[in-house]
């Protein structure tokens, strides 16, 4: 090992980072194995596998390679994508379905949706060589641990990480609010993926998510632009339009923010909102509203609703928005380099004008063709190139200090503090000085 | 194939259309573009509408307003560095009427974009939903099928 836990160590103070932990290969690599490595990573969601042998791939961390799948007596699995033999990646595509078992496409060895071996061509060429078709190590193996939470399907390289339950922790409330939005309790991945290409740290897109000191500065162009054409429309035109409900918002006010609040977590987890958020003043479709007091009641339903979130982060890999039903997952590449994925999902017992209203947000805000994504792009990348400078060593996080109120299990302060980033940077060093689960 | 289609008219207004994306001049290409018209750029192949699936455009006058003001807007960071782009069109075909009499043109593009030190490749294949007005036309739809929808793209900060 090149870095040493001292130096490490010495990389994360309580409020503030060395530019290291974004512009260092080295780090990165450290990170991919002892943060991506340990964590519980999103895989994806289960409705993304329906049938008997559908699947889906994708990467664990920055490298290794893993399919998640459905067997057919329906259970879920999270494969490495490799063959017992010479170690081929068994699966190419993105999604697909395997029909009876995934077959190599180098020497046809084939395997069943739960990773065994089912057949090996021309086997009696290993008879009496000491080799055993029936031995689990010639499987497709298991990664180390693998559970879901209401569908989300995580998979964690660790065989020491705690069940995914406690690693979720209090922000659970917000997968679980994202899901009971649903008239029936469920949602389901709808409407495809976005793809988004970043050439910067994936750390400085979890750190944005919460970071409400920049959305007046960074989206006020798309917020003055869309203003500026809406006060030449009658207001009649305006009312009808979402995208002015969707947009606005970003060019609220330090006060609006500051009251939103933000809450940490042990493991980095954090979310932003709560009583209220930049999306809280969304119109209730009547017709959705019907159905959701027809499934709860008005008490629960006015519950539901009034636990209102921004961005939720699982830290590292995935950030959800339950008051949108999108969710955002990230896959590092290299020190300088991930991908955004962004999923929408349906209400299950919702009108079909809320999963539309969720592909607009995605559309006007996720897409690499939005203009607020773009802009927070931007921002990264000068961070990515400024970094490099050797004007000072350090990034820092002060804003309230100091006054983050310990709850327990929660870390609770204004929504404009730092406090965002002084938990992932708590859990960022014990994952790394391998402390997360002592 | 309707023979009275001037496939040279038609081209010639593909031209027109492309040049102002090339320089861009966003305000002279809304304004080739009915009161109701749209701007599509799905994100994956044979995607059935705009609406019940991701996409990484879809822009009707309104979006397209606010895009071009945000365009020019001094504040707008990922607009700082110039765009540059180099649009080449060809095999452009008659493909039929839309159900609203529209002359529906089909065509190859290749576009080369300069943005922020780098030169980038898209390419795919346009839908140009036609009005005849006057001696050219207006757009009512323009629908861009990437040969890549799927992928992950970086910023695209101005319409192909």
């Amino acid at each position: 090992m090149t870095i040493s836990n001292d130096e490490l160590a010495g990389l994360v103070e309580p409020t503030r980072a060395h530019k290291r932990v974004y512009i260092d290969p080295e780090v990165f690599e450290l990170e991919m194995e002892r943060i991506w490595g340990q964590a519980w990573i999103y895989i994806g969601h289960e409705t993304q596998v329906p049938k008997a042998g559908d699947f889906f791939t994708t990467n664990i961390n920055h490298k290794v390679p893993v399919v998640m799948v459905r067997d057919k007596n329906g259970a879920v699995h999270v494969l490495h994508n490799r063959c017992g033999h010479k170690g081929a990646k068994l699966v190419e595509t993105r999604q697909g379905n395997a029909r009876g078992a995934f077959r190599c496409a180098y020497h046809g060895w084939t395997f069943q949706h739960d990773g065994s071996i089912l057949k090996i061509p021309n086997e009696k060429g290993y008879d009496n060589t000491g080799f055993d078709i029936k031995d689990p190590c010639n499987n497709m193996q298991k990664v180390a641990q693998q559970q879901s939470y209401r569908g989300f399907v995580f998979a964690t390289l660790s065989p020491d990480a705690p069940d995914l339950e406690t690693w979720l922790g209090g922000s659970k409330d917000c997968l679980d609010n994202l899901c009971d939005r649903a008239p029936e309790g469920e949602v389901e991945v709808a409407g495809g993926v976005l793809r988004y290409e970043h050439d910067c740290n994936w750390k400085h897109i979890m750190e944005n998510l919460n970071d409400t000191m920049h959305p007046m500065v960074v989206h006020q162009s798309v917020v003055q632009s869309a203003q500026d054409y809406i006060d030449t429309l009658p207001p009649e035109a305006v009312k009808r339009r979402s995208e002015a409900e969707i947009i606005l918002p970003f060019g609220g006010s330090y006060e609006d923010f500051e009251d939103s609040g933000i809450t940490g977590f042990r493991y980095g987890h954090h979310y932003d909102g709560g009583k209220t958020s930049i999306h809280a003043d969304y119109t209730v479709d009547p017709e959705y509203h019907a159905a959701m007091v027809k499934a709860y009641g008005e008490e629960r339903t006015r519950d539901i609703y009034s636990f209102n979130t921004h961005n939720t982060c699982y830290y590292p890999s995935l950030t959800i928005k339950s008051a949108v039903q999108n969710i955002r997952v990230v896959r590092p590449v290299a020190v300088n380099k991930f991908v955004v994925e962004t999923w929408s999902f349906r209400l299950k017992g919702a009108p079909d004008f809320m999963l539309q209203r969720t592909l607009l947000y995605s559309r006007l805000i996720n897409s690499s063709a939005s203009m607020v994504g773009p802009d927070d792009l931007e921002v990264y990348r000068r961070m990515q190139e400024g970094l490099e400078s050797n004007a000072s060593d350090w990034v820092e996080f002060h804003r309230q200090y100091g006054q983050d109120k310990d709850e327990g299990d929660r870390v609770v302060g204004g929504g404009t503090s730092d406090l965002d980033m002084r938990t992932q940077y708590a859990a960022w060093k014990a994952y790394m000085l391998q402390e997360a689960y002592v | 194939m309707n023979a009275q289609v001037d496939l040279h008219v038609v081209e010639g207004f593909l031209y027109q259309e492309a040049g102002y994306l090339d320089r861009p001049d966003l305000e002279s290409w809304l304004a080739l573009y009915t009161d109701d018209g749209t701007y599509w750029m799905p994100a994956s192949e044979d995607q059935p509408d705009p609406f019940n699936h991701i996409s990484h455009f879809y822009d009707d006058r309104v979006l397209m307003e606010i895009r071009k003001r945000n365009f020019v807007h001094p504040r707008a960071a990922s607009k700082d560095s110039a765009v540059r782009c180099s649009h080449l069109i060809g095999n452009i075909r008659h493909a039929g009427s839309s159900e609203q009499g529209d002359l529906i043109i089909t065509s190859n593009f290749q576009v080369v974009m300069f943005y922020r030190e780098e030169q980038r490749v898209f390419a795919g294949t346009y839908e140009h939903h036609l009005v005849p007005s006057g001696d050219s036309f207006m757009i009512r739809h323009k629908k861009v099928n990437l040969i890549n929808p799927e992928a992950a793209h970086k910023s695209i900060i101005i319409y192909l």
